[in-house]
């Protein structure tokens, strides 16, 4: 029903537009307003274009230059055209709807007219009934209170009158209503029968719009192809036009330039001719000229032509020459090739070989790695339990020594007791208590603790100083394990030289805490910090270091001294003697006083510890493995061990013993013997006493008084 | 150049004799058979060519052989024809279309046959010209830009169309549409339904014409009548976008009765259940459906905040007052664009709370109060509404009983607004002066290019003038939509000129 915004953009090309109205006189319209616009639009819309089309195509055939505006004024003319055209079509078409919707507005309001009159009327009638129903109820009433029959009778029949009067009151109501509703059926009727012939109109005017519109549309798109086609035609003309002024034009210029040429073509001709005179003479001149030439040259030509063929020659021998060397590479270029391939074959064959070699290794290298890391699990498991085992051997070991020591001890101290006994009871001697090493042992013996390098200056000091007291009251045993080789005076004079002499080794700040310290003391830390400086750990490096000094004054001092001479070979003999002895060894060396440490020159000191540190490096370094295998036990001083705990009593006490067991062995037999006489002796003794008890009895017996001859008188009565 | 001559020649014997030749042959020969082996298999091919060439040449010079007893002039269709034609012939049981090459599956597609079943059709198919046949052999008449230019949509939403017109609540197994809803779920974007059977009453309504209609009337009671209940189709079809119904019957003939047109409450309520599920809808239209205001409310509840609506149609019904302010209340809680309600029951209290929603409202581009009656009251809320409302651009108010106040406010907001593109006063008692008033307004108009005032008791005078008014803005809008270029100057130049001549 309703065009949507079409109207807005219309062109003259759309001419498949969904556009509905048309022109068509509104006869079929209901209002007259409507057709008469609807006309007037129309009229108008036709005479504008007309009175266009008429002025169009006059104007067309005038100037060149207003033909654009032209065509662009044709185009506009039809598109406000069609435009308009569209426009009071859609209205047309739409006017249907409007009349439609202002008939249903006055429907409405005449229904709602009649609604109101009829509601009003039955309001009234519900009224006027009531009122009459009210009469009616009320005599009722008054009926009840009638007495006489006849008044009841005449007052129901009046009653029953106005009853019937109120009855035919609705009924008429009803009558009139449902004569209203069948007027309204027909009206429906009616107005459906308006309905499709509105509808039917409304189809017939979108037709007829849509004809028209394309009827309009093709005949504008003809005018305007008019109009485009006028319009080409004028521009035709008037380029033809100036084509042929341009022609004429041409043509002009061309004639001109025609006879310019040929006037410079005499010219040159002239000029021609002349220059051929002067050509032939000149040709003449080098003619002769080149003749003589030519003789010369053909002369020359002989010449290399023989040398040509001389060369020819020499170079066919060439080419034949290389051919058959050609010919020889060739088979040995085939040869090559073929070995060529054989290698390749050989390689490749060795390539694989070698890549499975490969493999293999690696699958065996892989294999063993593993081996080794097990092994290598192994083994340090291994070292685990070694040393585990080695530390439980060892507590066993020390347990089971102490125990035997112990049960050996407890049988030398029987042992010892019993001699002591021996010594001062039997024989009355003095006993004194045999004294031993190995008797203050306790526990397995082991390798004496290396000592530090530090304690062992401690001690030597120590000594020095007592030694500096008591001048040379040496004790022996505090050297048993001080070096064998060198004094103690010298080891100290030694060691205050390296201790002056590099004093560089020691930290600065070390320095300065020494300051308040006892001389010894001092020279023990600096010493200590020389040592550490140094690689000096134990015993064994300082001796070491002490002999290096030793050694090298020996080698490096000249013999003139004495002195010097004198004591290294001593010194180098004592370690063979320090087995046997120190005691014998050490008093001489005491009573010499070393001189030596002195006669090293201060200067020297330096050039001494250099080479002694480039020594000490390489032995440190070969010993370290040899450390592990300490931890093995010296067995070899056991047995002596054990055997000297068995003879701790001595063959010559065991002689006595034995002599003493035998002779007081005879003792005892006498002593035996004595004790058995004694014993027969007291028997004897008691034999006596009750013998004479008995007598004494006999004789105190009344019987003897009785008898003329007592006894008594008989014998003579011992009295006691 | 002559080793490739004499190769080939020599090559045959070399290949049967090698090992003779090759150890007495001098040592030329020898070195030669290094790179032989390599160049024969190169130079046979031209050799061999040679021969089978020429004698096809000769076959292709001569069409019809005497000799060759197999001939004969129609040719042997190819081996894809023929499995093509099995494929068509076999689609059904066996669809076999994306494994082919383009060219094939076209050529399936142009041979299979529209009365395929949809199961097998539906969701493999999307050629369009498939569908075109199944859509111009159901149907004679077929407009495809009404769904969207594809073929396949008009046909779903078509067929699903057909089903819900004709489906019967209760007798009509609603899997019937169930069973089409996986295969045409992809494909429907709007339902148009103009007519819900009601349920069949002893005598079904359509077919039993004969029956007699008082056994009809004791049943009338009892108004079982809800129609088809939308809701589970709806939910299906993932691209719903319009939903056009109408609860009523057609065609029903001699056989009307009332009770044929009842939009019942519980129809309302699930149809409301239904929308207000169907987040992808943009279009709702309910027409013809006597849905009054309580229903109008409910609907209207329903769609409060509703995300994508833009379109709501109610026209034709019975909406009063309160179903216009629910509406209003509606423009406030969406961003509706177009709101239909002609031909209700509106009058000036409705109206006027639509005019207050429309003053404050910026998405609303059309409202269509056609056929109401909200009279100058209403007209003159509007009229003030519109003075500060700057998006509507349409507005149609043709049957309101409209008369000379609202014209001058309008006239007013005619010179002010310039967003106004279509009004619509026609079948309104304007009156002379209120013409006078509105063609003042339309003189500092420049934006408004219809304006509608038939049948509106006023001066033709005037109403011309408005034309001519209306017609120079056509243009002024017609030259802005056009690029401002060359064709500038010399339209402007005529634009003045037109209207005067």
């Amino acid at each position: 029903m309703n065009p949507p915004g079409s109207l807005r953009v219309l062109e003259e090309k759309e001419k498949e537009h969904l556009a509905t109205p048309i022109l068509e006189p509104s006869i079929h319209s209901d209002n007259p307003q409507e057709r008469i616009q609807a006309r007037r639009l129309r009229i108008a819309a036709r005479l504008e274009a007309r009175r266009r089309e008429a002025l169009g195509e006059p104007l067309d055939g005038k100037e060149s230059a207003e033909d654009q505006s032209k065509s662009y004024k044709q185009k506009e003319e039809s598109r406000l055209k069609l435009a308009k055209l569209l426009l009071c079509g859609t209205e047309l078409v739409t006017n249907i709807q409007v009349a439609a919707d202002i008939r249903e507005v006055h429907r409405r309001v005449e229904e709602e007219e009649i609604k109101r009159h009829r509601l009003e009327k039955l309001e009234n009638e519900v009224k006027t009934s009531q009122d009459k129903f009210d009469e009616i109820t009320m005599k009722w009433e008054e009926g009840k209170q009638k007495r006489i029959p006849q008044e009841l009778w005449e007052m129901l029949n009046t009653q029953q009158v106005h009853c019937a009067g109120l009855i035919e009151d609705k009924n008429k109501l009803i009558s009139e209503l449902q004569q209203e509703l069948k007027t309204k059926d027909d009206q429906y009727v009616k107005d459906l029968k308006k309905q499709s012939g509105d509808i039917f109109l409304l189809l017939e005017r979108m037709e007829e719009q849509v004809k028209n519109v394309m009827k309009t549309f093709r005949q504008e798109l003809q005018h305007i192809e008019k109009a485009f086609e006028v319009e080409r035609r004028e521009l035709l003309t008037s380029n033809k036009k100036k084509w042929e002024q341009a022609l004429q034009a041409h043509s002009a210029k061309e004639l001109e330039y025609l006879m310019k040429r040929l006037k410079k073509v005499e010219d040159h001709e002239k000029q021609l001719n002349k220059q051929r005179t002067w050509d032939c003479e000149e040709y003449n001149t080098i003619k002769m000229k080149l003749e003589q030439d030519v003789q010369i040259l053909e002369q020359q030509l002989q010449q290399m032509k023989a040398t040509y063929q001389l060369n020819q020659e020499k170079l066919e021998y060439n080419l034949q020459v290389l051919k058959k060397k050609d010919e020889e590479s060739t088979v040995i270029k085939s040869q090559q090739k073929r070995k060529i391939n054989c290698l390749h074959d050989v390689l490749n064959n060795l390539r694989s070989k070698y890549n499975k070699q490969v493999k293999q290794l690696q699958e065996e290298n892989q294999s063993l790695t593993s081996d080794y890391k097990r092994l290598v699990m192994q083994f340090k498991e291994m070292q685990k339990a070694m040393r585990h085992f080695a530390l439980v051997d060892d507590k066993q070991f020390r347990e089971i020594w102490l125990m035997n020591e112990e049960e050996a001890k407890d049988l030398i101290s029987r042992a010892f007791d019993v001699d002591r006994i021996i010594h001062t009871h039997h024989l009355g001697l003095p006993w004194t208590a045999p004294d031993f090493w190995f008797l203050k042992n306790v526990g397995p013996i082991s390798q004496r603790q290396r000592k530090s390098a530090t304690q062992i200056v401690e001690e030597v000091l120590m000594e020095a100083e007592e030694e500096g007291a008591e001048e040379a009251a040496s004790e022996p045993e505090s050297y048993l394990d001080l070096p064998k080789q060198v004094s103690v005076k010298t080891t100290r004079k030694i060691l205050m030289l390296l201790c002056d002499e590099s004093g560089f080794l020691v930290e600065s700040k070390l320095l300065s805490l020494l300051l308040p310290l006892d001389k010894n003391e001092c020279y023990l830390l600096k010493l200590d910090a020389i040592f550490s400086a140094l690689g000096i750990e134990n015993e064994d490096d300082l001796y070491k270091l002490v002999n290096f000094f030793l050694k090298y004054q020996a080698h490096h001092s000249p013999p003139s001294q004495e002195q010097t001479s004198l004591i290294s070979p001593l010194e180098r003999l004592d370690p063979q003697g320090e087995k046997e002895g120190c005691l014998v060894d050490r008093e001489p060396q005491e009573k010499q006083p070393p001189p030596s440490p002195r006669l090293i020159h201060p200067n020297d000191v330096l050039k001494i510890l250099e080479a002694f540190v480039m020594g000490l490096r390489k032995p440190r370094d070969l010993r370290s493995p040899v450390k592990l295998l300490k931890a093995v036990r010296d067995h070899s001083k056991d047995s002596e061990y054990w055997k000297a705990l068995t003879t701790v009593i001595p063959a010559t006490t065991l002689n006595l013993w034995d002599a003493l067991y035998t002779a007081l062995e005879k003792y005892h037999l006498v002593l035996t013997q004595r004790a058995e006489l004694l014993i027969e002796n007291s028997s004897l003794e008691r034999q006596n006493t009750e013998l004479q008890q008995l007598l004494q009895q006999y004789l105190d017996s009344k019987i003897n008084s009785e008898l003329q001859v007592p006894p008594t008188q008989v014998f003579r009565v011992p009295t006691k | 150049m002559e080793e490739t001559q004499i190769t080939p020649s020599l090559s045959v014997p070399s290949w049967s004799s090698v090992s003779t030749h090759d150890q007495s042959s001098t040592a030329g020969q020898d070195s030669s058979t290094g790179p032989q082996p390599s160049k024969p298999s190169v130079i046979p091919p031209p050799v061999k060519s040679k021969g089978p060439s020429s004698g096809a040449g000769v076959r292709r010079m001569r069409r019809i052989i005497a000799e060759d007893a197999e001939w004969s002039v129609a040719t042997v269709p190819l081996l894809t024809e023929l499995c093509i034609q099995h494929i068509v012939k076999n689609f059904q049981n066996n669809p076999i279309l994306k494994q082919l090459l383009p060219e094939h599956q076209k050529k399936v597609l142009n041979h299979l046959s529209p009365d395929l079943p949809l199961a097998v059709t539906a969701n493999l198919i999307e050629d369009e010209k498939y569908w075109r046949r199944c859509c111009t052999q159901r149907w004679p008449v077929c407009h495809v830009d009404e769904h969207g230019g594809s073929w396949k949509r008009m046909f779903f939403e078509l067929h699903l169309e057909n089903l819900l017109r004709h489906f019967i609540p209760s007798t009509t197994d609603p899997e019937v549409i169930l069973n089409l809803l996986p295969l045409c779920r992809n494909y429907v974007h709007t339902i148009r339904v103009d007519q819900f059977l009601p349920p069949v009453q002893l005598p079904p309504p359509l077919r039993g014409g004969d029956q007699s209609d008082s056994g009809r009337e004791g049943e009338m009671e009892e108004p079982a009548t809800d129609h088809y209940q939308l809701g589970d189709l709806v939910a299906g079809l993932s691209h719903l976008e319009e939903l056009d119904l109408v609860y009523g019957v057609k065609d029903c003939g001699m056989n009307f009765e009332w009770n044929l047109f009842l939009f019942t409450y519980r129809d309302c309520h699930s149809l409301a259940a239904t929308v207000k599920a169907c987040h992808t809808l943009k279009i709702f239209r309910l027409t013809r459906s006597k849905v009054d205001d309580d229903k109008a409310r409910i609907l209207i509840c329903s769609l409060l905040d509703h995300a994508a609506l833009e379109e709501l149609d109610l026209s034709h019904n019975l909406i009063g007052d309160r179903g216009a302010r629910a509406a209003a209340k509606l423009l406030g809680h969406s961003r509706l664009r177009v709101l239909n309600l002609a031909n209700n029951q509106v009058r000036a209290p409705g109206a006027q709370s639509l005019a207050h929603a429309l003053a404050h409202n910026s998405d609303l581009v059309s409202l269509n109060l056609r056929l109401n009656c909200i009279e100058d009251e209403g007209g003159q809320a509007l009229a003030h509404a519109l003075q500060t409302n700057r998006c509507l651009t349409t507005l149609h108010l043709g049957g309101n009983k409209l008369s000379e106040p609202t014209a001058t406010l309008l006239s007013q907001v005619l010179s002010i607004n310039t967003t106004l593109t279509s009004v619509n006063l026609s079948c309104n008692h304007i009156g002379l002066d209120g013409g006078k008033q509105l063609l003042e307004g339309m003189s500092d108009n420049k934006t408004l290019l219809e304006f509608d005032l038939r049948l509106s008791d006023i001066a033709q005078e005037s109403e011309y003038l408005i034309g001519q008014a209306l017609s120079a803005n056509r243009e002024a809008a017609r030259q802005r939509a056009l690029s401002p270029s060359h064709f500038m100057s010399p339209a402007t130049a005529k634009g003045p000129e037109n209207p005067a001549g």
